[in-house]
């Protein structure tokens, strides 16, 4: 498929008029297995392209896309993608394409996963099922297999080309009212053990008892990774240098500052062999390591292309995380505290205030209430509403950095008083 | 060659007990204009076909973007064989599709103007003139227009004989300006969402004028102050505000896939059990809840669903008791339903349709009120005006939502504007505490374009809809 890719490239070349041209071609080839109550529902298969353009005469710009390979298609989506820059208005933040770079090899995707069989994931959920009816519960899943590849090329000199697969699995397991899910995504699948996510899901619902009440507070809390990630991914959407000068959310005049908590540190790396790490980013920025966030201090935020040319800076995205962990286990951690919770995982999160970096969320997946040093009890799920950036001034202690998806690391994090506004019903 | 044909036919050959084709080309013009920056201006095309096949009580689903006669044989016998593996794990004794008859139909969208037809540079001056606009009142430092122009051309057939085309169309304007002073930064949005219908529905809009209320609001809330502790209070909520409540906490919990736990993975279930229907008090006597994929300018008023169902119009909640779900052809008959109601929608070919919200309105008032009306009738209330933070559980209980704008009543009058107020309540609480609700003639409508659902995620679409009502009693306060 590549050849293919660099065969489309030359035709664009060929063809594209404009003083400038970004070509993107995303292909996927996906498998999906969809299980819920202890059976599939869905099983969906196939293919996708996505072959985008991105023109410019002057400054002037047009894109377009389509899906389809031929001749007639790449002939109209340049005529297209010509005619939308000419009709447009300048545009006066316009920078012209990324130039050659020297980008790192592409490792080849690992063949476990690209040669998964629907037949071997229905047998994997075969696994969950049987084990949900030993245990008198329902269980609800998805299995997914996940094939890319980006190839991308500029008028200026660029050219790139990536690959990655990736194998994923969450599964809910239900009966009465305790409920938890566990969830994993890697790269290589031979590394995937159904039976030792079955272990985890069996001790998280074993654990879960009829959930007791709790009142709300602030609460000391152990965060599994699952649930730190959540609330990680949705402070980095905010993390942006443009609008910090802008004065719009809280990092205004904070590069270089403690700004985080000390036992806070948020890294993007190439060289961790446990995540996940593209070659170029979606502009054809090569990926290099990215301190973010050191012992609290800011380093970097998020820029463009445009707004790091006028700033001085190097353009940088989040491309995976790797958050910096301890040694401390979830034993040690309880004994931290004289009391608090367990969280399993975090839901429906979005921000309150913009500028403060205030978000609301729920707890999901089983909450586990522990005194002195032992977990005594579930409790009902809880609203809270946390200043974020704040919450990691009160990171107690860390566990080890866990694989937690095929392209982030994280730990467990112990946070003291965690502002909980609500309890719910269950 | 006849696509359509062709794999029905094969279908049938290969003993699938169902199977249906759907052609289907999304086309998107996407203008965006960030300060006077035009950070994307593109037009996108996804086009391709997705076969079901339902083989044994179980499906199977397959895509491709190839036309030729093998490419797409090969897709059906791929949707077989992945129903067959399927059938591996089935659902009880399998599941069984609920009745429906054939259809050989056309729906098109009535649309005045393509928006498809208008000049790139027309639309491009006008949201250049809107955020000039915003960015003319000292204190806006950001302005952003996104504009949003869909058509989806799609075609159906089934193993039951029904031949579908449809044609349809939406448009969504959406700008936002965000004001900032030293120690804070607020924004304030014309947003109402996507309304299927053509060009004409933004020629009908005054969009400057709409845009200096925007930016002279969002100036007056970055220096407005905010609430203290929450407290019981009465709440006003116009309908945009509204739309997404009711989105949220009547419209997702409805749905019968979730109720059934088939989205408990990710989603969520539904507090709204099967035991709960015709019994359980979801609101007060003034609430009624219609389902409609028959209301004009619904984005899911398509004519048929992607079962190759009729648009149907229904109540989920009359009187404030819990009625019925939106339902599709392979939930309905798990609780002894004959038919579907219609609410299998995909977002693209590539996408297995699933269980979706239907448009959904609360019915206005008998009786004539105006909003003033209502606030009149108030001590100590908030006026709560568009969308801001909202976040539910999975069992669709309890939540907590700010809003766009925010005003304080005090004795019958908007006194102030207010910042950062967010209200926290529950199922049944929410929807019993209504104790007036405007007339037809305040009744305005918010087509969601962005309704995250299912695994892998899609994008549905629908409209929501109401006129302002008035909810007693809820807690309401100021963010920290």
């Amino acid at each position: 498929m590549k050849k293919k890719m660099k065969q489309t490239g030359e035709i664009i070349k060929k063809i594209c008029q404009a003083d400038d041209f970004t070509l993107k071609i995303y292909r996927t080839k996906n498998h999906f297995t969809r299980f819920a109550q202890n059976a599939i529902t869905q099983h969906i298969d196939g293919e996708n392209v996505e072959i985008q353009l991105d023109v410019a005469f002057d400054n002037k710009t047009g894109s377009a896309s389509v899906n389809q390979y031929d001749d007639e298609n790449l002939t109209m989506l340049v005529e297209k993608t010509e005619s939308i820059a000419k009709l447009n208005k300048a545009d006066p933040e316009f920078v012209a394409s990324e130039g050659k770079h020297n980008l790192r090899q592409p490792d080849d995707p690992p063949q476990p996963t690209v040669n998964l069989k629907a037949a071997e994931m229905v047998d994997d959920i075969r696994k969950c099922i049987n084990n949900a009816q030993k245990k008198e519960a329902q269980v609800s899943g998805i299995s997914e297999r996940y094939i890319t590849e980006n190839y991308m090329l500029t008028r200026n000199g660029f050219e790139g080309y990536d690959q990655e697969a990736h194998f994923a699995h969450s599964m809910t397991m239900r009966k009465g009212n305790v409920e938890t899910k566990v969830s994993s995504s890697i790269n290589d699948h031979a590394s995937f053990s159904m039976d030792n996510m079955i272990q985890q899901l069996n001790s998280q619902f074993d654990s879960l008892q009829e959930p007791q009440k709790i009142d709300k507070g602030k609460i000391p809390v152990i965060m599994r990774p699952q649930a730190v990630i959540e609330w990680v991914s949705y402070l980095i959407w905010m993390y942006q240098l443009r609008e910090a000068d802008e004065g719009i959310n809280p990092y205004t005049n904070q590069i270089g500052k403690q700004f985080f908590g000390k036992n806070f540190t948020l890294r993007s790396s190439v060289n961790n062999p446990l995540i996940h790490a593209p070659l170029f980013n979606r502009h054809g920025i090569p990926t290099t390591n990215i301190d973010w966030i050191v012992k609290g201090i800011i380093n970097n935020m998020q820029t463009d292309r445009y707004y790091a040319q006028k700033k001085g800076v190097k353009p940088c995205s989040v491309f995976n995380i790797d958050i910096e962990g301890g040694k401390t286990s979830e034993q040690e951690m309880m004994k931290q505290v004289d009391h608090g919770i367990i969280l399993n995982n975090l839901w429906y999160i979005r921000p309150i205030d913009a500028k403060k970096g205030e978000w609301t969320g729920l707890t999901r997946d089983g909450v586990l209430y522990f005194e002195k040093g032992k977990v005594r009890n579930a409790v009902v799920n809880l609203r809270w509403n946390e200043i974020l950036h704040d919450a990691t001034k009160r990171i107690i202690s860390l566990g080890e950095s866990l694989p937690i998806r095929y392209n982030a690391l994280v730990p467990t994090m112990l946070i003291d008083g965690f502002n909980f506004v609500d309890v719910t019903t269950f | 060659m006849d696509i359509l044909e062709l794999a029905v036919g094969k279908a049938h050959s290969l003993g699938a007990d169902y199977a249906d084709i759907r052609i289907q080309n999304n086309q998107t013009e996407f203008v965006f204009l960030r300060n006077l920056s035009l950070k994307n201006t593109s037009h996108n095309e996804l086009y391709g076909y997705g076969i079901r096949v339902f083989k044994n009580g179980a499906w199977g689903f397959a895509h491709s973007n190839i036309f030729s006669e093998e490419a797409v044989l090969k897709t059906v016998q791929r949707a077989f064989y992945l129903a067959e593996q399927s059938g591996r794990l089935q659902y009880g004794k399998g599941l069984k599709l609920a009745t429906e008859r054939s259809y050989i139909d056309t729906y098109r969208t009535p649309c005045i103007i393509d928006p498809f037809s208008i000049p790139l540079a027309e639309k491009v001056e006008l949201m250049i003139e809107v955020n000039k606009t915003l960015l003319n009142y000292q204190g806006i430092k950001q302005a952003m227009f996104l504009l949003e122009c869909t058509k989806i051309d799609k075609q159906f057939a089934s193993t039951l004989g029904t031949r579908l085309e449809i044609n349809a169309v939406y448009t969504e304007p959406t700008f936002r300006a965000t004001a900032v002073i030293p120690e804070d930064s607020q924004s304030r949005s014309f947003r109402e969402g996507g309304v299927a219908a053509g060009w004409e529905y933004i020629q009908n809009l005054n969009l400057i004028e709409k845009a200096e209320k925007v930016a002279e609001e969002a100036i007056m809330k970055v220096k407005a102050d905010s609430l203290g502790d929450e407290r019981r209070r009465t709440l006003v909520l116009d309908p945009i505000h509204m739309s997404l409540t009711m989105h949220e906490s009547v419209g997702h919990p409805t749905e019968l896939d979730r109720v059934l736990g088939w989205e408990a993975d990710f989603a969520g279930r539904s507090f709204a059990t099967t035991d709960k229907l015709g019994n359980f008090q979801y609101g007060s006597a003034a609430v009624n809840f219609l389902a409609d994929n028959t209301l004009e300018g619904g984005l899911a008023t398509m004519g048929y669903d992607d079962d190759g169902v009729p648009s149907q119009k229904w109540y989920l909640i009359k009187k404030g008791i819990l009625q019925e779900y939106g339902t599709t052809r392979d939930v309905a008959p798990l609780i002894g339903l004959e038919m579907s109601r219609g609410c299998s929608r995909a977002t693209h070919y590539f996408d297995f349709p699933i269980n979706r919200i239907p448009n959904l309105y609360l019915e206005p008032g008998k009786k004539e009120l105006t909003p003033n009306d209502l606030i009149a009738d108030c001590e100590d209330a908030i006026y709560i005006e568009g969308q801001g933070s909202f976040s539910i559980d999975q069992l669709r209980l309890n939540f907590q939502f700010g809003g766009d704008m925010f005003w304080e009543i005090k004795n019958g009058k908007k006194v102030r504007p207010l910042k950062k107020i967010i209200y926290k309540s529950n199922n049944p609480e929410f929807w019993n505490s209504v104790d007036a609700i405007c007339d037809r003639r305040f009744f305005k409508t918010f087509g969601v374009t962005n309704c995250g659902k299912g695994q892998p995620g899609q994008r549905g679409r629908m409209t929501h809809g109401g006129s302002t009502a008035r909810f007693r009693n809820i807690r309401v306060g100021g963010s920290q």
